[in-house]
């Protein structure tokens, strides 16, 4: 196998970035750390890291509500921090943004929030429709199985072709009249298969659908711009950017967001209150009631920050050479599929193996400081429909690199070894 | 020790490459599924109880290859012996694997091999399923064993 590591890389990426990263340098068996298990989270840079402790030894209070310094510097360093996001995904004055707990809680707000009457009928009723895609993770599906449930409305999905694609023609003999809803993934957590997501949006909005796009896995490499997309709901976490846990987005339309119930009642959320009634805020305070995670928010433009300022394209080109390089090594190998091979603008290379079973194969990566996912990766469904089982996933990020990547097709060459 | 000589010793994947007992039974009286729906694993296990004896057992489904080995050798261990002893044996080996017992005071026999898996709790649910559905079927008689049972740890 060749071990060598490329004379080129680029700036920011790879090695040069790994140094930012104090968790990468530690060993695992007596192996130095290779994580390959960023689509289930990514790690903080120090840039992040500094900005989180900035906050919380320098500024943290509670927002909104204090004249006092510390709660004016944590209100202003938390509307800094929905500015700097909102700037980030070409987020304009039509747009506005509300932060979350990550992307499940954010597609939970929708899915719910459209389904749910407050005053008068909700935006889902009877008899409508909502589109998921048959690519899906559980949490872009199973709020918007709920939704139709709840609505007595009905679920429709655009299946993938067997090579596990979306078709734009699929999706226009599904919409009607009654379609309410297209809820889509700009990348299958499971596959890395990437959907001409632009175009499929754009079909469903002329046929007068609400659009939302989940941007977990493209958030952190591909520049995410409302401004071209007809989407009126996206929903992303920090976490998978280079931030804090627990903290994620729902970017959209005023116009659209208006159109959400509240769903969390309390302080914050409200403009006036009386013993018997409530009149609510104005976006984005509406759908934000109680203590925001403001270190959270902190984090997350401070990772928006650390993205800039390495690239977009920087990025995508590295995961791009990484992926292509695991996708043809891989490839190799006999008895091994990997998923969605051709896939463009995606880190995750997902893959199964005749006789070695995923578990298998990612504790003997583990033996080797190897860290990978395996299972389901929360799309059952889709696994299903391909006629496959739990998989291997490697996703990359920034901080990987090549040498990393020939670790990998090195250990699953071994399990495969063992295991047959 | 790493895993490859901790986890998948030789006869561990002897068992997952040629499975003991593996098929279905033609008469049966128990019989009890086992899934882990992280990951879909699954198996089926029919038993044959005449007079409180396992007299034959038989499993199917898909797994890792811990799964397998660990029902492939709990078929061979439980085959032929009382009711009670089934159950002793399955009381032994689940508190080796989680650690309430040490692997020498449990007389597991070859299922030793397996006494490693402790040492790793993401993997301990796979060499239990097979006994989780083990302990399902001894309580189901066919007549009503058609739920399916889940196990999550």
């Amino acid at each position: 196998m060749n071990m060598r590591s490329p004379l080129l890389e680029i700036p920011g990426t790879g090695t040069a970035a790994t140094a930012q990263f104090p968790i990468l340098a530690q060993r695992i068996h007596g192996l130095p750390l290779a994580y390959l298990d960023n689509a289930a989270t990514t790690h903080m840079p120090l840039a992040v890291l500094g900005a989180i402790s900035r906050f919380e030894t320098h500024d943290r209070a509670n927002i909104h509500r204090g004249v006092h310094t510390l709660s004016q510097r944590a209100t202003d360093a938390f509307e800094c921090a929905r500015d700097q996001v909102k700037r980030f995904v070409g987020a304009t004055d039509a747009h506005e943004l509300v932060f979350t707990s990550g992307t499940t809680d954010a597609l939970n707000m929708v899915a719910q929030g459209l389904s749910q009457a407050l005053a008068g009928r909700a935006v889902i009723g009877p008899g409508d429709e909502i589109i998921v895609s048959g690519l899906e993770h559980h949490a872009n599906l199973v709020p918007w199985q709920q939704a139709a449930r709840r609505a007595g409305a009905t679920l429709r999905v655009l299946l993938p072709d067997a090579k596990g694609r979306l078709q734009q023609d699929a999706l226009a003999r599904l919409l009607s009249p009654r379609t309410r809803v297209l809820a889509l993934t700009a990348c299958a957590n499971a596959s890395g298969e990437r959907p001409p997501y632009e175009a499929l949006l754009a079909l469903a909005q002329e046929a007068g659908a609400l659009t939302v796009l989940d941007a977990a896995q493209t958030v952190g490499h591909s520049a995410m711009d409302l401004r071209t997309l007809a989407c009126d709901f996206m929903a992303f976490s920090a976490h998978k950017m280079y931030g804090p846990m627990g903290m994620g987005a729902l970017v959209g339309r005023r116009s659209a967001l208006e159109r959400l119930t509240p769903l969390r009642f309390g302080g914050d959320m409200v403009q006036s209150v009386s013993y018997t009634d409530a009149v609510f805020a104005e976006l984005p305070a509406r759908l934000e009631g109680g203590t925001p995670h403001v270190s959270g928010a902190v984090g997350m433009a401070a990772a928006a920050h650390y993205i800039q300022s390495i690239g977009h394209g920087a990025i995508e080109t590295h995961l791009a050479a990484l992926r292509h390089r695991a996708v043809h090594g891989l490839s190799r190998m006999d008895g091994l599929t990997v998923l969605s091979p051709d896939a463009r603008a995606s880190a995750i290379v997902s893959f199964v193996v005749e006789g070695a079973h995923p578990h298998d194969i990612g504790t003997l990566l583990d033996a080797r400081g190897i860290a990978v996912r395996t299972g389901h990766h929360c799309a059952q469904p889709l696994l299903d429909h391909l006629g496959l089982g739990p998989t291997t996933r490697a996703s990359f990020a920034v901080y990987n690199t090549h040498v990393e990547v020939d670790r990998l097709l090195a250990g699953v060459n071994h399990a495969i070894g063992v295991l047959r | 020790m790493s895993a490859d000589l901790e986890l998948y010793q030789d006869i561990v994947l002897e068992h997952k490459r040629a499975p003991r007992n593996f098929g279905v039974l033609a008469t049966l009286t128990h019989r009890a599924q086992g899934t882990n729906p992280q990951c879909g694993d699954q198996i089926s296990l029919a038993l044959q109880i005449e007079q409180d004896r396992i007299v034959d057992v038989r499993f199917k489904g898909q797994g890792c290859a811990i799964c397998m080995a660990s029902t492939s050798m709990m078929t061979e261990a439980i085959k032929g012996v009382e009711v009670q002893a089934a159950q002793q044996l399955q009381h032994h080996f689940r508190a080796v694997l989680t650690g309430a017992q040490a692997p020498e005071e449990a007389y597991l026999g070859k299922l030793i091999c397996l006494a490693g898996v402790a040492r790793y709790p993401s993997r301990i649910k796979c060499a239990l399923l097979g006994w989780h559905a083990l302990g399902h079927a001894l309580q189901t008689p066919v007549a009503n064993s058609t739920t399916h049972e889940q196990v999550t740890s």
